[in-house]
């Protein structure tokens, strides 16, 4: 079942790069990504939070002499981005549909192999498998930003590799260690299970390092301040339906590995190094937020945000609050399916104001497309979190959860908060209002495009009005992965789920 | 046993458990016949394919001795599962290089039966070298080995690089031979026996860090790093690699270092075990400095073979520190991982000359310039070769890697595992520099037909037994990468050969 | 039906509305569009009517009516559901909202008739008055929280409705940034609460907020506070007052609703439903008191030297809520919620009279152009007139009982107390006076250019070139921001009626609260302050001294005017001249801009541009990225150099490695 989840994308996509027809690659692609999307909603049709067990186990032996097993499950903390996932990438790969791309076939490929990397991340319950993935993601969206990205390819892919591999391979030397000196600590058979590894936490001192060496991986990937150096270039010169994907998808694997990983197997540390990463979430918000609003590329100021939202997530996952967990958790699926239609608008925005993604190139693009300036304003404002959007209760919770545990910093990151309203409504304010830049040609949003944009409105809707589809399921699973944290750093960290 | 050795009668010799080797010799001289023939045809065609038949022959009788360890020429040679392995990796990389030249210039320019000749006597040699079981046939062994190997680097007689690195590599080649044997000369006189086992109880039982035996092993350990091109005594890797014929460079890049490690396995993990005290860490040490050296050298290397060369140094760095930890797990990481450096290499070698019959660019890396258009095949071939060599999951380096490190940190070296890591991540900066070229710049230009560029260069026919060398050896690197278990037993048998003392 | 079932059709009707209109924009002929919206929000006005009724016919005990639909959040503790709180307060601000926001959904049927985006106005109005009901209906912190941010949306969206006018986007995103951070005031304001409550629902918290906060502890006082910034924020009250005059920016109609009669009166309403919480925290009441009195007055003073007609009402508009925020935070709920109805109505007949204005100075503004259109406009002068004097506080109009309650209460308190009351007269004191000074100077006198267009050719005034009365830059009319045609009640039907409504209640509205008389209002509200710990019984002779004084001091204004700017119209320049650092001061606006200015804004901005120009490229950039890759470079030459070619420098390396292996064995012998 998570493994037919998993390689449909790409099967469909060699199958497609396959066959004579030139659209055929693309559609089949998209028929592929397609189906997999629908596999994603049977899965949380069919998953009930009340067991806070895995679902859809699969666990086969892969490499014997290294206790590696090819190990799938889902549970509530996986869900949802799952879902979202897939839901983002399908729609992505509609929207590259619209345009015509050179050499269709190695580009829907490598999409598709980019899409089942991240599905396998997601879905994998033992380490090596994940680091497997984890590093497998970065190769299709190498190629793709390197092959069709901007002028300012070649630099900007070097610095994306460097980044990211040198975290992954750190996080490699970190699992393979954390695998082996467990197997030496605790006497059982040498196992990279996630079962295994939680059974038996190393002493704190051997943690620590361990640690270090995951949270490299992680902060790159998200990015976290300071280590988003690679951030600007990457988002400058990729394919905005590549970055739809790859801001909305990929920088949730760092956020949900600690969740999944690196809380369970290391508590010791994670409450060791608590208030260093605290920091760090606070750092990447107020920078992200300062930054975005002086950036004038519509693509560097989503880049920031993203940063900045990262950082609230980071914030909630190391408030060891349950209500924080729950709120990352939630946020990164709201994030997911706000910033990718954001890029996918900036695209068509670009488009209008003759190709340029700089705002001070824009302007009065609302003019005669009032729809495009409606969805765009519903985007914005689910960007900046208001109240009302799912975001919101997102941030909410994870503020509520801080606020419980670390009082003064959830204070001091409401900053973020009103930061982003002022970059948020910047960028849409001198893109679509005032008079029209010179470049400007208004255009309204043509089907093909809202076809690809309106689902997101209607995800961000749903979970607008009813984000407790998510909370439900997810809150077992959740609360399971900061348990010994919380444990660790009680009293203070069990005052939210107090009186249930 | 010693009644044997004092009066000596003549040897014997267990013809059956020697026959890979005999295919080898016998192959070698059948070869130089034939290669005196007048007609075209069988020097052309038919030598090439009497080579392929000798590798099969030996690959064939190499799998109908698995299993039983032996010992032939009472005790001087010992085939047991880990020799039949090497000899494994041997035919393979013959069989690979005997292709890529088919048709090539090498052979051409020197006689085709000689040239074929020197290539299995070479193989010969590295058989006689993995299964020598005392220092006299491990002497030998290196000798057999390398003196081909010094003829071949020089075979494409018109070009002076190919010449100079003949040269290069005979002089040096004897300095590192001199010092071998000089080391096992006092690894003698210090133990008063030649063979491993032997020397190997001595060291045992006789008090530690004796002086003499120590400073054989200093000159042993010199004169095996040497071949196996490990820093700082690796610097005429680049400039014989890029000299040499792209074929033979191939050759050498694999099987040398596939026997330069399965003697140093022998010669360390089994004959100086009881020293490895003192020992590992300085191969450790060694493996470490290898690893930065050989990757950032491989940094901005215009040339193709260049930087391969370099990174078979960085490469050697890892698979040395198998060796060094001197474990169970490190053997079948070291054994393991020469298959991975095994299939990569040969890909990307089978590329180059390619592309070297192809453009006129030889092996600079505009030869490879715009390939994913161009030749989608070599591309993704090409391509999964970096990708392996960089350690990418999905490939065989992957697991090698993870295979590596799961040893070292087993074995207490986790710095020495983030030492490895930290060169792959420099090696990101060349390896994927390759596929970048690859996939993400436009062919330039053909520059005017230079000596460099080879003559067939304008008639650019498809050579479809190197697309096919290519995409075998690619294909097998995914393969490995996603099955990897099988190649692990194997590695896991022939360590157990030899780690009875581990 | 019940109250509950109503309150949410109440909900219901303009969000269909906004639905509705958003999807048919552009299907929708001619005015369908404002019919439409007005149409959902009567139906809105008439829920709310069944709502009160079904209310009356409870039994007082039973006036606190919850209803659920479904459950937002239910997760680790924080609970939150789409619940609807139906008691006498919530039903009273519903009342109003929609009552008032019918006729001017009537009234902008033919105010923005030639405007482009007809239909949008009136999907973002329906779309207000659906966010200001829920958030007067919500149930629970949460759907407070999305009300109250969804409020600031919808003006942000309608300030910046003529969104081709720079000044208008400007004062839009002013506005809502200012609003956000109300928001994040009321958020964190939530967490001090919930920090000892753990629920977010109302009725829950209000039951428990006595057994788990001490009086005057740091969490409720800090709390409170909080709350008190959202509620400043969104009623304009100092320091967070700046957005509301740039909000004028904003059609007429809008100013009308949405920052006179309902939104900025939210504050008013929050602090009266969470006053379980206030009594708590007597430090919160007493900054909320003296933040409204400050308000009051220095909106006053700023009043009296504004010369653009909107902004001058605006202004009263921040003194005015002051007079509520000063009674809601004494405990004298129930005259701050009358004050906040009356002031509902003169307000935006204000604002819509001062519209009809505008409409005939052909879109010019500023009071320094105007003068003798009451002969142009008679309908439009009556209705400012009485609005004027509502807003004065003159016998018998509304604003005269609903004042004088509030002080007659502040009053009774004794204490320093009385500051509050004195100030609040002197308060009244300046409203007579800019109210009617605004008056005099736009209606009387002789008739300006427009105005004689209107009285002797009968037809409108048109300005050559329409130009942007905020900064003078040319407007681009041809596509309709602003829509080149403009309107005058008296021309138009809807706008009439709405306006003459309007006047009736201005006039009539204190009749639910006259002293002595009818306390209809105190005793509808009395059971949700039933709880009330704060008691206050003015006796007799305050309330007579406090109507006289009241009366007095309105007609001591209006007096002083006449003589000012009717009379002797030099003495206003000479005053001008004499009080020169004063005036200068009024006419600044206090200097509150520029402060905010260099506090926040100035530094922020400095705090961007240093990280992107200097931190991001020699820290991130140079250190992180091109050291590390310097580093690797170097090592790549020093190696490439070591590999010189030549065989005596190899074998050299090679003996130089052996004598070190060598060396390291015999000194580990």
């Amino acid at each position: 079942m998570l493994s037919i989840l998993i390689w449909l994308p790409v099967a469909a996509a060699a199958l497609g790069a396959l066959i004579p027809h030139r659209r055929g690659a693309g559609l089949l692609a998209l028929a592929g990504s397609l189906a997999a999307f629908g596999l994603a909603i049977s899965l949380i049709a069919g998953y009930s939070g009340h067991s806070g067990q895995l679902a859809d186990v699969t666990n086969i032996v892969w490499i014997r002499s290294l206790g590696i097993h090819y190990s799938l499950g889902v549970d509530g903390l996986s869900l949802f981005l799952v879902a979202m996932t897939t839901f983002s990438f399908a729609l992505a790969l509609l929207a590259a549909n619209i345009r015509t791309w050179a050499r269709p076939r190695v580009f829907y490929f490598l999409f598709a192999l980019a899409e089942s990397a991240v599905l396998g991340a997601f879905l994998a319950q033992d380490l090596a498998l994940f680091v497997a993935f984890f590093d497998l993601m970065l190769i299709p969206f190498y190629l793709l930003l390197g092959v069709w990205g901007g002028p300012g390819r070649v630099a900007a892919t070097m610095k994306l590799v460097i980044y990211t591999f040198a975290g992954s391979l750190l996080m490699l030397a970190g699992a393979i260690a954390l695998a082996v000196l467990t197997h030496q600590h605790s006497g059982q058979p040498l196992s990279f299970e996630f079962s295994a590894l939680r059974a038996a936490p190393l002493p704190g001192g051997t943690q620590d390092w361990i640690f270090l060496l995951f949270a490299a991986a992680f902060l790159v990937k998200m990015p976290a301040f300071p280590l988003h150096g690679w951030m600007p270039d990457a988002y400058r010169e990729m394919p905005v339906e590549v970055l739809a994907t790859f801001s909305g998808v990929l920088s949730k694997v760092g956020a949900y590995g600690f969740l999944r990983i690196v809380l369970p197997t290391m508590p010791a540390a994670s409450v060791h190094f608590q208030t260093l990463m605290l920091l760090v979430g606070l750092a990447s918000v107020l920078y992200g937020s300062v930054m975005a609003f002086t950036q004038t590329n519509a693509r560097l100021i989503a880049g920031y945000s993203s940063v900045a939202q990262l950082g609230f997530i980071t914030l909630g996952i190391f408030a060891f609050a349950q209500a924080g967990a729950q709120g990352a958790v939630l946020q990164m699926v709201n994030h997911g399916i706000v910033v990718a239609p954001l890029f996918l608008i900036i695209g068509l925005l670009a488009a209008r104001a003759g190709g340029s993604a700089d705002i001070r190139e824009m302007g009065g693009i609302a003019m005669r497309a009032p729809v495009l300036a409606t969805v765009f304003l519903i985007v914005a404002f689910a960007t900046l979190a208001m109240p009302g959007s799912g975001n919101f209760i997102g941030e909410f919770l994870i503020l509520l959860g801080l606020f419980q545990t670390k009082m003064v910093i959830s204070i001091i990151a409401f900053a973020g908060v009103v930061a982003a309203s002022v970059y948020a409504l910047r960028m849409f304010i001198r893109a679509m209002h005032n008079r029209e830049g010179s470049q400007v040609h208004s255009r309204e949003l043509r089907w093909p495009e809202a076809l690809a944009i309106a689902p997101f409105l209607a995800a961000i809707g749903l979970f607008a009005f009813y984000p407790q589809i998510q909370l439900q399921r997810s809150e077992r699973a959740v609360v399971a992965a900061i348990s010994q944290e919380q444990a660790l750093t009680a009293p203070a960290a069990t005052a939210g789920g107090a009186d249930r | 046993m010693i009644a044997t050795l004092t009066h000596p009668p003549a040897p014997y010799v267990n013809f059956a458990a020697l026959s890979p080797f005999e295919a080898v010799i016998g192959g070698s001289v059948l070869v130089l016949l034939v290669g005196l023939l007048g007609s075209r045809f069988a020097r052309h065609q038919l030598v090439p394919a009497l080579t392929l038949l000798t590798l099969a022959a030996t690959a064939g009788l190499a799998l109908w001795q698995w299993n039983d360890h032996v010992s032939a020429i009472s005790g001087a040679l010992a085939i047991d599962d880990l020799s039949l392995v090497m000899t494994l990796i041997f035919a393979t990389a013959g069989a690979g290089a005997t292709v890529l030249s088919w048709r090539g210039r090498a052979p051409a320019e020197s006689a085709h039966g000689d040239y074929h000749a020197l290539l299995l006597g070479s193989i010969a040699g590295m058989v006689v070298l993995v299964s020598a079981q005392n220092v006299v046939t491990l002497f030998i062994g290196i000798e057999l080995l390398s003196i081909p190997l010094y003829v071949l680097c020089a075979t494409e007689m018109h070009r002076a690089a190919s010449l100079e690195s003949g040269l290069k590599y005979l002089i040096i080649g004897s300095v590192g031979s001199a010092t071998l044997v000089y080391g096992l000369a006092l690894i003698y006189g210090a133990t008063g026996a030649t063979d491993f086992q032997a020397i190997a109880t001595s060291v045992a039982h006789g008090q530690h860090s004796d002086t003499l035996l120590l400073g054989g092993v200093a000159l042993v350990l010199v004169g095996l790093a040497f071949k196996a091109s490990i820093a700082p005594f690796h610097q005429w890797t680049p400039d014989v690699y890029e000299g040499a014929p792209t074929p033979v460079t191939a050759f050498m890049a694999v099987a040398t270092k596939a026997a330069a490690f399965g003697v140093l396995l022998r010669v360390f993990d089994v004959m100086l075990i009881g020293e490895k005290v003192n020992w590992r860490p300085v191969l450790a040490l060694l493996a470490a400095i290898t690893i930065i050296v050989g990757n950032v050298g491989a940094l901005s290397q215009s040339s193709l073979k260049r930087m391969l060369a370099y990174s078979s140094v960085a490469q050697a760095g890892y698979i040395l520190g198998g060796v060094a930890i001197a474990t169970r797990l490190g053997v079948r990481a070291t054994l393991f991982y020469l298959f991975v450096y095994l299939t990569a290499n040969l890909a990307a070698f089978a590329v180059i000359v390619a592309r070297e019959r192809e453009t006129t660019h030889g092996d600079d890396i505009d030869a490879v310039a715009g390939l994913g258009a161009e030749r989608p095949w070599l591309a993704w071939s090409l391509t999964i070769a970096m990708l392996s060599l960089a350690g990418v999951p999905a490939t065989a380096g992957f697991i090698g890697k993870v295979f590596l490190i799961d040893a070292l940190v087993g074995a207490g070296y986790t710095w020495l595992a983030i030492v490895i890591v930290v060169g792959s991540i420099i090696s990101l900066g060349y390896y994927l520099r390759v596929v970048g070229a690859v996939w993400m710049r436009e062919a330039p230009l053909a520059a005017p037909l230079i000596a460099g560029g080879s003559p067939e260069a304008d008639s650019a026919g498809r050579h479809f037994e190197l697309t096919a060398v290519a995409l075998a050896f690619a294909a097998a690197t995914i393969v490995v990468g996603i099955i990897p278990q099988p190649l692990l037993d194997l590695a896991g048998r022939a360590a157990g050969a030899i780690t009875g003392a581990l | 039906m019940s109250a509950t079932t109503a309150a949410w059709l109440v909900l219901a009707a303009p969000l269909a509305g906004t639905v509705l209109l958003a999807a048919l924009f552009k299907a929708l002929p001619g005015r369908s569009a404002g019919w439409i919206g007005t149409a959902a929000v009567a139906l809105s006005f008439l829920f709310a009517l069944v709502a009160l009724v079904k209310l009356q016919q409870a039994s007082p005990a039973h006036r606190e009516l919850t209803s659920t639909l479904w459950s937002i959040t239910r997760s680790v503790g924080v609970n939150a559901n789409a619940s609807v709180l139906v008691d006498p307060l919530s039903v009273l601000m519903i009342c109003v909202v929609a009552g008032v926001s019918m006729l001017i959904h009537l009234y902008s049927v033919s105010y923005l008739s030639g405007d482009r985006g007809y239909s949008r106005f009136f999907a973002y109005l329906n779309f207000f008055v659906f966010s200001m009901l829920l958030l007067v209906l919500a149930g629970n912190f949460l759907l407070l929280i999305v009300g109250w941010a969804f409020v600031g949306a919808a003006s942000y969206m309608l300030i910046s409705f003529w969104y081709r006018r720079t000044t208008a986007t400007r004062a839009g995103i002013k506005a809502f940034v200012i609003n956000v951070v109300g928001d994040v005031g009321l958020v964190l304001g939530t967490f001090f609460i919930f920090r000892h409550t753990h629920t977010l629902d109302f009725v829950a918290t209000f039951h428990l907020a006595p057994k788990v906060f001490a009086s005057g502890s740091g969490d409720v006082t800090a709390g409170c506070v909080l709350l008190l910034v959202g509620a400043f924020a969104k009623s304009a009250q100092i320091p967070f007052h700046t957005w509301l005059p740039d909000a004028m920016e904003g059609p007429t109609p809008v100013s009308a609703l949405i920052h006179a009669a309902t939104m900025v009166t939210a504050g008013v309403y929050l602090i009266a439903r969470m006053h379980p919480l206030f009594q708590l925290a007597p430090a919160a009441q007493d900054v909320g008191a003296i933040v409204g009195v400050t308000t009051l007055l220095i909106a006053g003073t700023i009043g009296l030297a504004a010369t653009d007609i909107k902004r001058v009402i605006a202004y009263s508009t921040m003194s005015q809520i002051g007079y509520m925020i000063m009674a809601v935070s004494v405990g004298a709920y129930a005259a701050g919620l009358f004050h906040l109805m009356t002031h509902a109505f003169f307000k935006a007949l204000l604002f819509m009279a001062a519209g009809s204005a505008i409409g005939a100075m052909g879109g010019e503004q500023s009071l320094d152009r105007m003068s003798g259109l009451r002969r142009a406009l008679p309908f439009t002068f009556v209705c400012f007139l009485v609005g004027g004097l509502a807003l004065s506080g003159i016998p018998p109009f509304s604003g005269f009982f609903s004042k004088d309650d509030i002080l007659a209460q502040i009053g009774s308190h004794g204490g320093w107390y009385w500051g509050l009351y004195v100030a609040g007269y002197v308060g009244a004191l300046l409203t007579a006076l800019y109210t009617f000074r605004m008056i005099f100077r736009a209606f009387l006198g002789e008739p300006c250019t427009p105005a004689r267009e209107l009285i002797d050719h009968g037809h409108l005034f048109h300005p050559a070139q329409p130009t942007n009365p905020a900064n003078g830059e040319i407007e681009d009319s041809d596509v309709g921001f602003p829509g080149p045609d403009h309107v005058i009640a008296e021309r138009a039907l809807p706008m009439r009626l709405a306006m003459g409504l309007l006047a009736l209640l201005a006039i009539g509205g204190g009749v639910v609260g006259i002293p002595k008389t009818t306390s209809w209002l105190d005793r509808f509200l009395a059971p949700t302050f039933a709880d009330s710990t704060i008691h206050l019984y003015p006796s007799n002779h305050l309330i007579y001294l406090g109507l006289a004084v009241g009366t007095a001091v309105g007609l001591l204004g209006i007096l002083i005017a006449w003589l000012v700017w009717v009379a002797r119209p030099a003495i206003a320049p000479a005053v001008a001249r004499g009080l020169r650092p004063l005036a200068s001061l009024f006419e600044h606006k206090w200097y509150f801009d520029e402060l905010i200015d260099a506090l926040v804004v100035a530094p922020s901005a400095w705090l961007g541009r240093f990280a992107s120009n200097t931190f991001e490229r020699l820290f991130v950039n140079a250190t992180l990225i091109g050291g590390t890759t310097a580093i690797v470079r170097a090592g790549s030459a020093t190696v490439r150099s070591a590999e010189s070619g030549f065989v005596r420098y190899y074998v050299g390396f090679i003996l130089v490695g052996l004598a070190a292996i060598g060396l390291y064995f015999l000194l580990a012998s």
